[in-house]
């Protein structure tokens, strides 16, 4: 692979590119679903293909191709599609200068996924699937997926860069229905590791634990009490303030999305309550959204995006280091060979507070308690919706019933400055996938975070 | 780019050395895509983007097991190397007593207009000049707008499928699309972002009703006002019924759903479950739709589905393995993941039926209320309860039959099956949108949530 794209690079420079960028993958991806005991699909493929990037007179051209024999004319083709591009621009793209990199990034894997015989991932899936269904009687519809991948990636660009990186990844997701009388309910969870293999299913996220996850949380649904409409104090839980991070900061500190959102002009002012700091972390070991390099070769940092209450920092790509005088934060990242790298999150979180846990229930007469989360989504106003699948009454301090299916919501500008108290305890990542156009593994997290009645809007009934 | 008639020899070709391996029996989908498009960053053209892939799904039984695989490259070789792939898959799979057969062959409707030389042969210049034109007039349409996403594209389609039942087809389409995503300053931050987009056979897109549109809309959020929380009038645009109906009835209006004991109204069919100005219905022949083709991805004819007519629930939408399971016929609305091997049962385009008045003559009559343009969360619902708790973003308040201003944060709560029979009228005029016809649709008593 490295010497076919070698001889691409060397294409555009004679073009007169200002910069060629070549991502090859070659690699093994597996998907398997089992509906109620039925094995719904299970295909394994082999799968390779090159994104070429280029950068002509100020502009970008790309283009995708799995014929490896047509990488020459691929890069003709970008490079003559970003100067019809470029025609029409005021000024130039730009990219700020990173030191070339040379490296080749292996994973410590035990069970690498392609070699692990179908029958036993068949195996898993029916222990999941037996696990869930007798864990409650009124659970009546199972679907456990998973997802599998093992390859290498490369990546060599007209500056010098040359990395090569595996690729890896487990991904387990059951959807569970439930039904008392004429009440159906659903929930789902989610859990994955891009740094281990097979070893990660039979280990950490094992059939019961899998599956003791999302039947408690379908079981909690049938019994649950519709949450009240309005405002009112309540206590997020590290699954939801990690989600929370992501949605209603994490996107707004994204540089492409910052200079058109509501964050525009805010960097080095203070957008949060005294005590809250919140950081995207892409070189925590082992964590889902890590990687010593991003899909530019950037190495990947430690991003403090709301630091002692200020908006500190945001995430970038070298397009939009070079454009807002920022530095370049390791953030580029694609879903595969079939997209543009653009600026991601990768592990994003609230630093743990000085309250004890017990401490931030105290003095609610009567609030929320969110645990767990259906999917969320973000805005340019600063606008944040959270559907969230697991809560429970707050009542004089305790927790109380649980609640049926709810979402919240708030202006995360005026929401941070709602945060009234964060606990100090070590927290739990929660692992899953962010949508921008194309998919990421990101993992996000925090300690118990309180906010007073006006941070946060419950969308129940009257 | 790989035509229809060789991807249909390839398909032939999987079909008869699938049956040579031992499968018995096999279908083969083979699709081909290229993709041009621009894209706007920062109110300029940031680049051009070129896509051309082909895609070839095998899915094949041993006995009652089934086995799939994919590939990219449309050879012989590699597709023989797939097979021996998915019936290695198929021999160790469980056996699946409820499968009985795959498609036979059947008539075909032709559909015109859906395929258009100039959307293949477009190049990137012609984007970019699109595109530029799109920047250029939305900027001069309202002062302060500011085109912070969106761009255009042309895309063609060359597909065909084969089965060891005879079934045998092929087809073209194309596609040319341009969107446009606006935002613009206020006093205190920045107006949520406004979509709006033209999707056509063809290249005659409507650039200037895609900015009127986002103009028009801008102009509201830029001034924000007060709400009131409670039970009140709301005007829902397609865009937003679009996304709730999509995680909530649609997904109860699934075949394989409605057998699994995971739809609500799955022992419904005949009784009123809507207001009965409500007529829904999934057409896969809409001259207009986005989804429009001879066949689905199992090679079934596509067809015009009743699903709710005057407030009555007529059917629900099949693919072949769940409509033999149920004893019922395929309504043709099989879609493959082909690099997943899974085969589901989804809409096309959903039809809703429009009514008499126009929007602006209902809207003058209401003294209070709320425009609901989009919706931020539908994801986020419960598709087996069908209850819903979203942000409408822009929501714009309704006073005295005049739209005022948006309302920053205001939520939208409820269950899709009480809002269906909450509808009290449906408006005139259609929006052409993927995957929706449908006009604008006045729902009263709905559960609205203010800051």
């Amino acid at each position: 692979m490295l010497e076919i794209l070698e001889k691409a690079i060397e294409v555009g420079q004679s073009l007169g590119a200002q910069y060629v960028e070549l991502r090859g993958e070659s690699g093994f991806n597996e998907y398997i679903q089992m509906d109620d005991f039925r094995v719904n699909a299970l295909t394994q493929r082999v799968e390779q293909g090159v994104a070429v990037r280029v950068l002509a007179d100020g502009a970008w051209g790309f283009v995708t191709t799995s014929d490896l024999s047509s990488l020459d004319e691929a890069v003709k083709n970008a490079t003559s599609m970003a100067r019809a591009a470029a025609v029409s621009r005021r000024e130039p793209i730009q990219l700020t200068d990173v030191a070339p990199v040379e490296d080749v990034v292996d994973l410590p894997i035990a069970r690498d996924p392609r070699y692990v015989p179908i029958e036993e991932k068949m195996g898993y899936l029916t222990e999941t699937t037996k696990f869930i269904k007798s864990y409650d009687v009124r659970i009546t519809a199972v679907t456990v997926k998973i997802m599998t991948a093992s390859g290498h990636k490369y990546l060599m660009t007209s500056e010098g860069t040359r990395i090569q990186s595996r690729i890896m990844l487990v991904w387990v997701y059951p959807w569970v229905t439930g039904k008392d009388g004429t009440r159906l309910s659903a929930a789902r969870y989610e859990d994955a590791s891009t740094h281990q293999g097979w070893e990660f299913l039979e280990k950490i996220a094992t059939p019961e634990e899998i599956g003791k996850q999302v039947a408690e949380r379908v079981r909690l649904q049938l019994e649950g009490v519709p949450a009240k409409a309005g405002s009112f104090p309540c206590v997020l839980g590290p699954r939801v303030i990690g989600v929370l991070a992501h949605e209603a900061l994490g996107h707004l500190a994204e540089a492409d999305l910052t200079v058109n959102s509501a964050f525009n002009g805010k960097l080095g002012e203070v957008v949060a309550a005294e005590g809250v700091n919140m950081t995207d972390d892409g070189t925590i070991a082992g964590n889902l959204g890590t990687a010593p390099y991003d899909d530019e070769g950037v190495p990947t940092s430690r991003v403090e995006i709301i630091k002692d209450s200020v908006l500190t920092e945001l995430m970038t790509n070298r397009e939009y280091a070079a454009k807002m005088g920022l530095r370049p934060t390791g953030n580029a990242r694609a879903e595969s060979y079939l997209y543009v790298p653009i600026i991601r999150m990768r592990n994003t979180f609230f630093e743990k507070g000085d309250h004890t846990p017990e401490e931030i229930f105290e003095g609610i007469d009567f609030g929320y308690y969110c645990a767990d989360f259906r999917g969320g989504q973000a805005q340019m106003n600063a606008s944040f919706q959270v559907g969230i699948q697991e809560a429970y009454e707050i009542v004089n301090g305790e927790i109380a019933r649980p609640v049926t299916d709810l979402s919240i919501s708030g202006i995360a500008t005026d929401s941070l400055f709602k945060i009234d108290a964060i606990s100090k305890e070590d927290f739990p990542w929660e692992l899953g996938r962010c949508g921008k156009g194309q998919n990421a593994f990101v993992a996000s997290g925090g300690p118990h975070v309180r906010f007073s009645k006006g941070g946060i809007t419950f969308g129940g009934k009257h | 780019m790989t035509d229809e008639n060789l991807l249909l020899d390839l398909c032939d070709y999987i079909v008869k050395k699938g049956k040579e391996f031992g499968a018995t029996a096999i279908e083969a989908q083979a699709t081909s895509i290229s993709e041009l498009d621009a894209q706007i960053e920062l109110a300029q053209v940031s680049g051009v983007n070129r896509k051309m892939v082909d895609e070839i799904s095998i899915r094949l039984y041993v006995g009652s097991k089934m086995g799939s695989a994919f590939l990219t490259s449309p050879t012989k070789e590699a597709a023989e190397d797939a097979i021996k792939m998915a019936m290695a898959a198929a021999k160790v799979t469980t056996e699946d007593p409820d499968w009985t057969d795959i498609p036979h062959p059947a008539t075909y409707r032709d559909i015109p207009e859906l395929w258009n030389e100039s959307v293949e042969s477009s190049d990137p210049s012609e984007i970019v000049k699109t595109t530029n034109e799109l920047i250029t007039n939305s900027i001069q349409a309202l002062e302060g707008l500011i085109p912070a996403f969106g761009g255009s594209g042309a895309t063609s389609y060359h597909s065909a499928y084969c089965n060891s039942n005879g079934v045998s087809v092929s087809e073209r389409e194309t596609i040319a699309y341009a969107f446009l995503g606006a935002v613009a300053q206020t006093r205190s931050g920045m107006t949520p972002m406004v979509m709006s987009y033209d999707i056509r056979r063809d290249l005659n897109l409507n650039l200037e009703g895609i900015i009127d549109e986002a103009a028009s809309l801008l102009k509201f959020c830029k001034s924000q006002v007060e709400g009131k929380s409670g039970k009140y009038t709301v005007v829902m645009s397609p865009h937003a019924y679009s996304q709730l109906m999509n995680f909530t009835l649609i997904q109860s209006l699934r075949g394989d759903n409605v057998a699994r004991g995971k739809s609500r109204i799955g022992d419904r069919i005949g009784e009123s479950i809507a207001s009965d100005v409500i007529n829904i219905y999934d057409d896969g022949t809409h001259p207009k739709g986005l989804f429009t083709s001879k066949a689905d991805d199992e090679g079934v004819p596509r067809q015009k589905t009743p699903l709710i007519e005057n407030g009555i629930l007529r059917s629900f939408l099949w693919d072949t393995y769940w409509a033999n399971k149920m004893g019922v016929k395929s309504t043709g609305n099989a879609r493959r993941n082909k690099r997943q091997g899974l085969v589901e049962i989804s809409p096309t385009t959903i039809v809703v039926e429009y009514g008499k008045r126009s929007i602006s003559n209902i809207l003058s009559e209401i003294e209070f209320g709320y425009y609901v343009r989009n919706v931020q969360g539908a994801h986020s619902s419960n598709p087996e309860s069908g209850d819903f708790s979203v942000v409408g973003n822009p929501a714009i308040l309704i006073q005295n039959g005049e739209m005022m201003g948006s309302i920053p944060g205001l939520m939208v709560a409820g269950n899709i099956f009480n809002l269906l029979k909450n509808v009290r009228e449906v408006a005139r005029e259609q929006s052409f949108l993927m995957g929706l016809i449908g006009p604008d649709i006045v729902f009263d008593d709905i559960d609205i949530i203010v800051k």
